[in-house]
């Protein structure tokens, strides 16, 4: 099995050794860190968790829009690490995860990615 | 409430309308999205003003598991099998919209005290009937059916479940969806062998929380569909366009001779109503039109967002909420076709008009009601949805939510905040939950369904 360490910043930097054939929400809880999650599928948000720095797949995600990607979330329930992960977990790390749109708008290239008109590829 | 000749229930409206006055409400509170890792759970509430613990929450029962996201709930029999000695209401089918599992609790053997009878994991209903999200629940006769919203992945348009009376899994209960997009609530009237159903979005889009511009894309509802309900399929479907975006509660008249019914479009914050003519066809109308709101600050006006709607068991009275606007409003709808507002009160919302009411700082806006059955008192609740409420009413992870009740004149119209009630769910416990559906024991102005 390839393992790799996952980091959780704002639980004191507690680190676990994960499988990375497991989704990160199953395998944190079991060893025993008490996350929030909904719906298991990658279209509820609940378990939402920033990735200060590492890299997942989430190709099973459809929660986020590409603002939420680009501020760094990532789906628990469905994300599987490819390194070494910091995070931080829980509500504590939603401050940027909603937001009020009649307040504060999305652009077009910031909508979920089957909608979203991309910014034209820098070179 | 099974001292009737018969089964649950009542004979007629009439009969419900005189029915004892309620004196325990069962109302959903939730954790989930809130950072508090605890279960959701169904309060009892007291609400006989002769008691010493009137206006408290006098027991909970927790869920097993977090993260459901309890929402909205249904009795296992209503006034549908009353003529039926062998049922009662007993049961309430609890939904978690995020988890799909279903729990039945038992509200009858102690109704101060409900206690789990049964969990149908949401596991097993995807796997078997490739449904998820549960909504709306309606008893149809000895059957449940349950509008699920997504397919097992979260995708639109989901279908419809059927439990049988013993809450086994029967299936799935339509025999087609048509062409229909997506799915929310759904209320039947046998005489008319009609059912309608409106749409909210597929829950991958709406579980996550309000991206409006999504609506534009078409992610978002804006048709309502008219079943066959003998063959359990759709038969015909209306565009609302413009004037329906995201048509949520569906309520028929009560009477079950009547055609007439309304929908609340939420987002164009309408009322629409639809009735069948003298040809035997339906048609539909916009009765009710709420303007939008401009904010000071904000480069986009505020539309009512109206969550819920509600008619009196008489049904003269229509009562919607506003929930980003913060008011509920009443309509006098002896003519369906001229809706003539006669009663208006404010709790919390975006505008700021009644901030505190009863000495609680109100959090979110009106959203969830239910009325008593003789039409005078609306109970009412806070809380949407948890990542809608994480959007619009941030403090609501702190403040939590709240109910309130409302007198409502049913001679003349109008409607004040009673204040002598208020249930802070800021102070729960475990801290502070919110508050979404109500249902009482004996039947409210929601559950019941005349065959």
């Amino acid at each position: 099995m390839t393992s790799f360490t996952i980091t959780l910043a704002n639980q004191g930097g507690a680190a676990f050794d994960v499988d990375h054939r497991k989704p990160l929400l199953q395998s944190l809880r079991e060893q025993g860190v008490d996350l929030p999650y909904g719906c298991k599928y990658g279209g509820c948000i609940t378990c939402a968790a920033k990735l200060i720095s590492g890299k997942v797949s989430q190709k099973a995600q459809r929660a986020l829009n590409n603002r939420q990607i680009n501020n760094g979330y990532i789906i628990l329930c469905v994300a599987r690490p490819m390194s070494d992960c910091t995070l931080e977990v829980g509500v504590e790390s939603h401050d940027k995860l909603y937001r009020n749109p009649f307040l504060d708008p999305l652009a077009a290239h910031e909508l979920k990615a089957d909608i979203a008109t991309p910014l034209e590829a820098k070179k | 409430m099974t001292n009737h000749c018969c089964g649950p229930g009542y004979a007629s409206p009439a009969e419900a309308i005189r029915a004892p006055r309620e004196k325990l409400l069962y109302t959903i509170a939730i954790y989930t999205g809130t950072g508090i890792q605890k279960p959701d759970y169904l309060c009892t509430i007291d609400v006989d003003p002769e008691s010493s613990t009137y206006s408290q929450v006098i027991s909970r029962l927790q869920m097993p598991d977090i993260g459901d996201e309890l929402h909205h709930m249904g009795w296992n029999a209503c006034s549908s099998c009353h003529g039926d000695a062998g049922m009662e209401r007993k049961y309430l089918i609890v939904p978690g919209v995020r988890s799909t599992n279903l729990h039945i609790v038992d509200c009858g053997t102690d109704p101060r005290n409900p206690t789990l009878f049964k969990v149908i994991d949401g596991a097993e209903i995807k796997t078997r009937t490739n449904l998820s999200a549960p909504h709306t629940v309606h008893c149809l006769g000895s059957d449940i059916i349950v509008s699920m919203l997504g397919d097992a992945q979260g995708n639109a348009p989901g279908g419809y479940l059927q439990l049988n009376k013993e809450f086994e899994i029967v299936g799935r209960w339509e025999n087609s969806m048509g062409g229909i997009k997506f799915g929310y609530d759904f209320w039947y009237q046998p005489r008319h062998n009609v059912m309608v159903s409106s749409e909210w979005a597929a829950p991958n889009t709406f579980m996550p929380g309000f991206d409006l511009e999504e609506v534009g894309h078409l992610k978002y509802g804006r048709e309502i569909h008219f079943w066959d309900f003998e063959k359990k399929e759709p038969k015909q479907t209306f565009y609302l366009g413009e004037d329906g975006l995201l048509p949520l509660e569906v309520r028929f008249h009560h009477n079950p001779d009547s055609s007439h019914g309304f929908v609340g479009a939420a987002l164009s914050a309408n009322i629409i109503h639809w009735w069948k003519d003298t040809a035997g066809d339906w048609q539909w109308e916009k009765i009710v039109d709420v303007g939008n709101e401009p904010h000071p600050e904000w480069p986009i006006p505020i539309p009512g967002v109206i969550s819920v709607i509600l008619l009196s068991m008489d049904d003269r009275y229509l009562y919607l909420c506003n929930w980003l606007h913060g008011d509920i409003r009443q309509y006098d709808i002896s003519d369906p076709h001229n809706a003539r507002l006669t009663g208006q009160v404010w709790m919390g919302g975006l505008l700021g008009r009644a901030p505190e009411v009863n000495g609680v700082k109100v959090t979110g806006g009106p959203q969830m009601i239910q009325l008593s059955l003789d039409g005078k008192r609306l109970y009412v609740t806070t809380s949407l949805f948890s990542t809608w409420d994480n959007q619009f009413y941030p403090e609501i992870r702190t403040n939590g939510g709240c109910m309130l009740m409302v007198n409502c004149d049913t001679e003349n119209g109008g409607m004040e905040i009673d204040p002598r009630f208020v249930v802070d769910f800021g102070k729960e416990p475990n801290g502070p939950s919110r508050c979404h559906e109500t249902r009482y024991p004996g039947g409210d102005c929601t559950s019941d369904i005349w065959v």
